[in-house]
């Protein structure tokens, strides 16, 4: 007992386990009893569970594939964008536009999109673009990030290979860090995941579990509210949990 | 044992280093010749580098490999290329292979393509590098990690890697910073084996490398190098230089096993340290 209390203490996998199961309870029990009487301001089980049925008798995978494919096409294009900064990063005259890039990162985001809204009329297409924007900034700052971590001694060993600056680029940055682009885009799912959401909320396009979200809130159907909150965090937990096996499996030689 | 000195294999001149203001190496002159023994097929060059921390060594090693550009001076290696007896060229990046500490390798290539890459820049046709690997790989006991990637290997393994990669794209001068350093019993045993496979593989083979670990340096080392700061005038600079050369084979030290005259020159190195 004193074990689990005591700081930096080791446990067993089953007490892990044990202890997760626990909380689990604990907060299952809590949601439970909290929302047994009459007035309650977070719904009953009961009201999520037929928030649940609801949206999926409206059609909640065709959203749910719809929002996917929105990040997925975002992810790609601001990734893209990115490693074109990113590897540019090193280039002297280049170096001032990558590090510009990334403090765009600080702008509001209503603002960006009030001028998006001026050049792109389609609202599939301004979705796609606002995150890309903003993608773009964060991914940009990440990826310099894991170039300024290399060690010195990795460029060195390039050149006493004989490589050129070009090949150390290639060699050292760009092949030797290509696992880190994967978990780079892992580590800002979950921002990607949550502006997402927010456009789809903003600009209101044919679907996706932000539009969802937002006709939800105009009933005040907290049943529905929080039961898309579990099923968006459900699918960033398994995207999460997808891109970090892809990576592994894909990269033998990527300990992060 | 006779020897003779044959020709200059690496000459240093005037050797300054600085960044910014701050001069980090000044005045180092040294001159390295190929060795030949009586009665021996091949022997390589050992050179070792001693020194308190913080004087310059590794400025030195850089300067040498061509990683950190002379502020003064010229260091010169024989041309290989160029059959003409003495010739020489100017030491660019990639001429001196270079070991760190860490035994740092391409993180995305296995054993295989770590050193197929070292080869890329050489004339030989890929079955002739296929089996240069293969007869590299297997004196020096890597056949079982070919296809490892170096997060897979261990440290002896990391460093014997390193060191084939080296000598394959260098021309034939392997500089190693501290490359006993945090090293057990077996892996020094394995550098040490290491050593003595590149001074048997080739005549022209130099080896230079930097210890703290004194005995070893007399254990191994044909010549010797102090360095430090030096004294002019009573007053002790802050720049590191050559402070005393210490050549073994002139002194009846050299390929002989450790000894009284080992044991004198250990203190009299100790000393040199001690007061640069």
């Amino acid at each position: 007992m004193i074990k689990i209390l005591t700081p930096f203490e080791k446990i067993s996998k089953t007490n892990k386990t044990l202890i997760l199961l626990g909380w689990l309870i604990l907060l299952i029990a809590i949601w439970f009893i909290g929302t047994s009487g009459t007035k309650h301001l977070f719904p009953s089980p009961s009201q999520v569970l037929t928030g649940f049925t609801d949206l999926y008798n409206e059609g909640l995978v065709v959203h749910i594939l719809h929002s996917l494919q929105l990040c997925f096409l975002s992810i790609f294009l601001a990734t893209i964008i990115s490693l074109v900064f990113a590897y540019s990063w090193p280039i002297p005259l280049l170096k001032s536009i990558s590090e510009f890039v990334t403090k765009f990162r600080f702008l509001p985001f209503t603002g960006l999109s009030f001028y998006i809204t001026m050049v792109i009329h389609e609202a599939r297409t301004m979705q796609v673009w606002i995150l890309v924007i903003f993608l773009t900034t964060f991914l940009t700052t990440s990826l310099i990030a894991v170039i300024k971590d290399i060690p010195q001694e990795e460029f060195d060993h390039a050149k006493t290979l004989k490589c050129s600056r070009l090949e150390v680029l290639w060699q050292v940055i760009i092949l030797g860090r290509l696992d880190y682009v994967i978990d780079v885009i892992r580590q800002n799912l979950a921002i990607t995941w949550m502006m997402l959401v927010t456009v789809e909320s903003i600009v209101v396009a044919s679907g996706g579990l932000g539009f969802l979200i937002k006709n939800s809130d105009k009933f005040m159907n907290t049943g529905r509210i929080i039961a898309l909150q579990i099923i968006i965090l459900l699918i960033g937990l398994g995207l999460d949990a997808g891109i970090n096996f892809l990576r592994k499996t894909i990269f033998r030689y990527s300990k992060i | 044992m006779k020897h003779e000195y044959k020709e200059t294999l690496l000459y240093v001149e005037n050797l300054s280093v600085a960044y910014d203001d701050t001069i980090i190496i000044k005045d180092i002159n040294l001159t390295e010749k190929d060795v030949v023994r009586e009665g021996v097929d091949c022997t390589g060059q050992v050179i070792a580098f001693v020194g308190r921390s913080g004087r310059g060594k590794s400025t030195f090693f850089k300067a040498l490999t061509g990683l950190v550009a002379c502020t003064n001076g010229k260091i010169l290696i024989r041309d290989f290329e160029n059959s003409e007896p003495n010739a020489a060229k100017l030491v660019k990046e990639g001429d001196i292979g270079f070991v760190d500490q860490k035994y740092t390798l391409f993180r995305h290539k296995t054993v295989h393509q770590a050193l197929k890459f070292s080869l890329r820049k050489t004339a030989l046709s890929n079955a002739e590098k296929e089996s240069k690997i293969k007869e590299y790989v297997k004196l020096w006991g890597l056949e079982n990690c070919i296809d490892k990637y170096p997060n897979e290997l261990s440290g002896g393994q990391r460093q014997r890697t390193a060191i084939i990669e080296q000598l394959f794209s260098s021309d034939n001068f392997i500089v190693l910073d501290e490359p006993f350093s945090g090293l057990d019993v077996g892996n020094i045993q394995e550098v040490k084996k290491s050593f003595d496979l590149l001074c048997k593989s080739s005549e022209f083979n130099t080896i230079i490398f930097s210890t703290h670990d004194i005995e070893l340096a007399l254990e191994m080392a044909q010549t010797i190098y102090v360095v430090g700061y030096p004294t002019i005038n009573g007053k002790q600079e802050k720049y590191g230089t050559i402070v005393a050369k210490y050549d073994l084979r002139d002194i009846g030290l050299a390929w002989t096993e450790f000894g009284e005259g080992h044991r004198k020159l250990y203190k009299e190195i100790v000393h040199q340290m001690m007061i640069s």
